[in-house]
């Protein structure tokens, strides 16, 4: 019998929603690393989650009195836990204000894109772009011909807004089984994905699949 | 010629990115860069204005030709200006990000500079590394920046990136550092382990 064999055997249902809650984070975290674009905000998984950092630092405040040594050992396996689901939710954090800031007016001009931002990451991009856009005006632009002073021109056939890369290659892994075979744009290509498959991607062909959970990046 | 100083600031720009400081704002370079465009302008607008708005690029080939080229480089100026803001100004929120008060740190070292003279050359190299522009954008970035963590007070956002693998550092004391508060409230007095959190 294969570890694999047994793993599925347990049933998801079985699983505390605790950890299921982790496992689903860390996934998105990972996934969110590596995609080139940015991914849709997991509000309700969000708000969970820092809803469980939040007593668990209150726990750790209520017991940071207890000179108990069996107490303070178990104290030190919280904080210890704690931080690391801090560091978990900073580096997801991080990675999309990453993303933003590479691409900031790809991300408020194209509504798709748009629509996956929190709205304190909206917020965030806003004023961020509107800082940077005034600073490019004091420097320089406000001297410039007024033709040339926008900052998403097309002239020339080309746009000054950048947007990611989607067609950046990226590992997957089928967490199950794909019903329908995954085509890649502009090529012949199409494959099935069987669960434990790990291929390597455009991340365009693989997008709806990742978003809809059947697959996560590795 | 056409694009030498945008050259140059791309070239400033490509040197600043592997610097762990900010080098001087190119201001001089800025301006002539900014310059040419306007004179370029001037010169298609000067090109164009005997055809009175009536301009056929096939009839006239060269003029076309002209008036393409300078437009060119107008625009190759424009690209070249605002990478090379971009890329100090990404240099300045990196430094809020990782908790450096840029502003201050800049002060500071103009006062350290200015008593200890020489001794400090690179930090007074820094001090008017910034153009006024820049400075006004720290300023507001950081506003901006704090207004946004502030939204995630439990989590640290400015935090260490690298995962935790334990909860305690070790830390030797170098003179008395008097009474020390930590994050969940216990005070000590002879430190010789520390929350992860309290990195000095």
């Amino acid at each position: 019998m294969d570890i694999d064999d047994i793993l599925a055997e347990v049933d998801v249902h079985a699983v505390p929603r605790q950890t299921q809650d982790l496992q689903e984070f860390t996934r998105a975290w990972v996934t969110e690393r590596n995609a080139p674009e940015i991914l849709p905000w997991p509000d309700a998984l969000m708000q969970r989650i820092l809803e469980r950092i939040r007593r668990q630092i209150e726990l750790v405040e209520e017991q940071t009195g207890n000179t108990d040594p069996k107490a303070n050992f178990r104290l030190i396996i919280f904080q210890t836990e704690l931080e690391r689901f801090k560091f978990l939710v900073r580096s997801f954090l991080r990675a999309r204000v990453a993303k933003i800031d590479a691409h900031a007016l790809h991300h408020l001009t194209d509504p798709s894109t748009k629509a996956r931002l929190s709205p304190s990451e909206l917020q965030y991009a806003t004023t961020h772009t509107t800082l940077l856009h005034a600073h490019y005006r004091s420097s320089f632009l406000s001297q410039f011909p007024a033709s040339l002073q926008r900052m998403d021109d097309t002239a020339g056939g080309m746009s000054m807004v950048e947007g990611p890369d989607v067609d950046r290659a990226v590992f997957v892994r089928a967490l199950k089984d794909v019903e329908e075979p995954v085509y890649v744009e502009g090529t012949d290509m199409a494959f099935e994905m069987r669960k434990g498959d790990v291929v390597v991607m455009r991340w365009s062909a693989v997008r709806e699949v990742v978003i809809a959970g059947d697959a996560e990046l590795i | 010629m056409y694009g030498d100083h945008a050259l140059k600031l791309i070239q400033h720009a490509k040197r600043t990115q592997a610097l762990a400081h900010l080098p001087h704002y190119q201001t001089e370079l800025v301006r002539e860069t900014t310059r040419e465009v306007r004179d370029l302008d001037k010169d298609v607008s000067n090109i164009l204005a005997p055809f009175q708005g009536s301009f056929n690029p096939s009839s006239e080939p060269a003029t076309a030709c002209s008036v393409l080229v300078n437009h060119l480089c107008m625009r190759r100026n424009k690209r070249c200006l605002l990478a090379y803001h971009r890329v100090r100004s990404d240099k300045l929120e990196e430094m809020c990000w990782s908790g450096k008060d840029v502003l201050d740190q800049e002060q500071q070292a103009g006062r350290q500079g200015n008593g200890e003279g020489s001794g400090m050359a690179s930090e007074v190299g820094n001090q008017s590394s910034l153009s006024p522009e820049e400075d006004e954008y720290v300023r507001q970035y950081g506003d901006m920046l704090a207004a946004y963590k502030g939204q995630w007070t439990d989590i640290d956002l400015t935090g260490s990136l690298e995962p935790p693998r334990d909860l305690f550092i070790d830390v030797r004391v170098l003179r008395d550092a008097g009474e020390i508060q930590t994050e969940y409230g216990y005070a000590c007095h002879s430190l010789t382990i520390l929350c992860q959190e309290w990195n000095y």
